[in-house]
């Protein structure tokens, strides 16, 4: 969990994001948010170097335009829970509070869905540490972009006659 | 340690134990800002899980906000006469 805290690896992460992105933008006319979105997921994921399961689960998922998670919805088939009384409700009335919120937690995380206990708060951990390193550091490339905008860029490089 | 709400009666058809889910939840109160400084025992479980799941969707949101911002600012910056510069700070 360390990891997603030093200021390499959000040096790393944030100059390898950048990169991929002017990457991307040079083959494709536009980048639309999600794909730029996917991106920063892909490269978090690379980052993670196959360590973690929503890492792997990230880098498994299929490039699509609209949102990966339309694949994993069989569950939210209720009409069939209602005739299979006695396997399935019994299932659904010890559901309480905490297994429901549980749930939902192993949503959240890529590759979690059928996660025991421990492994989910490892990964729900290292999940969480590594999107907090992913906004600062798009917060920080987002911050040189937009100054480059204000400046001239010949400022950055240290020109001669700069204050 | 006694389960303090009489969750999973069926303990037997749970896969999951009381135990498990204190321990999940005291080790992920820790990662969640807001609930960080407070007693593990005057947080409930399921508020503990609610908030990690918040959190992680306010992450998600919070990403998905910059992505936007990114991708006008890469739509609208000329960033290839810039690039070698923007990675030298990005480095720094």
């Amino acid at each position: 969990m360390k990891r997603w805290t030093t200021k390499r690896e959000h040096q790393i992460y944030s100059s390898k994001l950048f990169q991929a992105l002017c990457r991307s933008r040079r083959t494709s006319s536009s980048t639309s948010a999600k794909e730029l979105h996917q991106t920063a997921d892909r490269v978090l994921a690379i980052t993670a170097k196959g360590t973690t399961r929503w890492s792997r689960a990230i880098l498994a998922a299929p490039l699509t335009a609209g949102t990966n998670m339309k694949k994993h919805k069989k569950a939210k088939v209720t009409v069939h829970t209602r005739l299979r009384k006695p396997v399935v409700n019994r299932e659904k009335r010890k559901l309480p509070v905490v297994e429901r919120k549980l749930r939902a937690l192993r949503r959240l995380v890529p590759g979690c869905r059928k996660l025991s206990c421990n492994n989910l708060l490892e990964e729900t951990s290292d999940y969480i540490a590594a999107l907090e390193m992913q906004v600062r550091a798009m917060t920080a490339i987002t911050e040189f972009l937009s100054r480059g905008e204000a400046q001239v860029p010949t400022d950055r490089l240290g020109s001669i006659g700069n204050m | 340690m006694s389960s303090r709400r009489s969750r999973s009666r069926q303990s037997g058809a749970s896969r999951i134990t009381d135990d498990q889910i204190i321990d999940l939840v005291s080790k992920l109160q820790q990662l969640i800002p807001e609930l960080r400084g407070r007693r593990p025992d005057k947080v409930s479980a399921s508020k503990v899980l609610q908030e990690t799941c918040n959190y992680i969707r306010s992450l998600h949101r919070e990403v998905d906000g910059l992505s936007d911002r990114l991708s006008q600012l890469l739509a609208s910056t000329d960033t290839d006469s810039d690039q070698a510069a923007i990675i030298r700070s990005l480095l720094m």
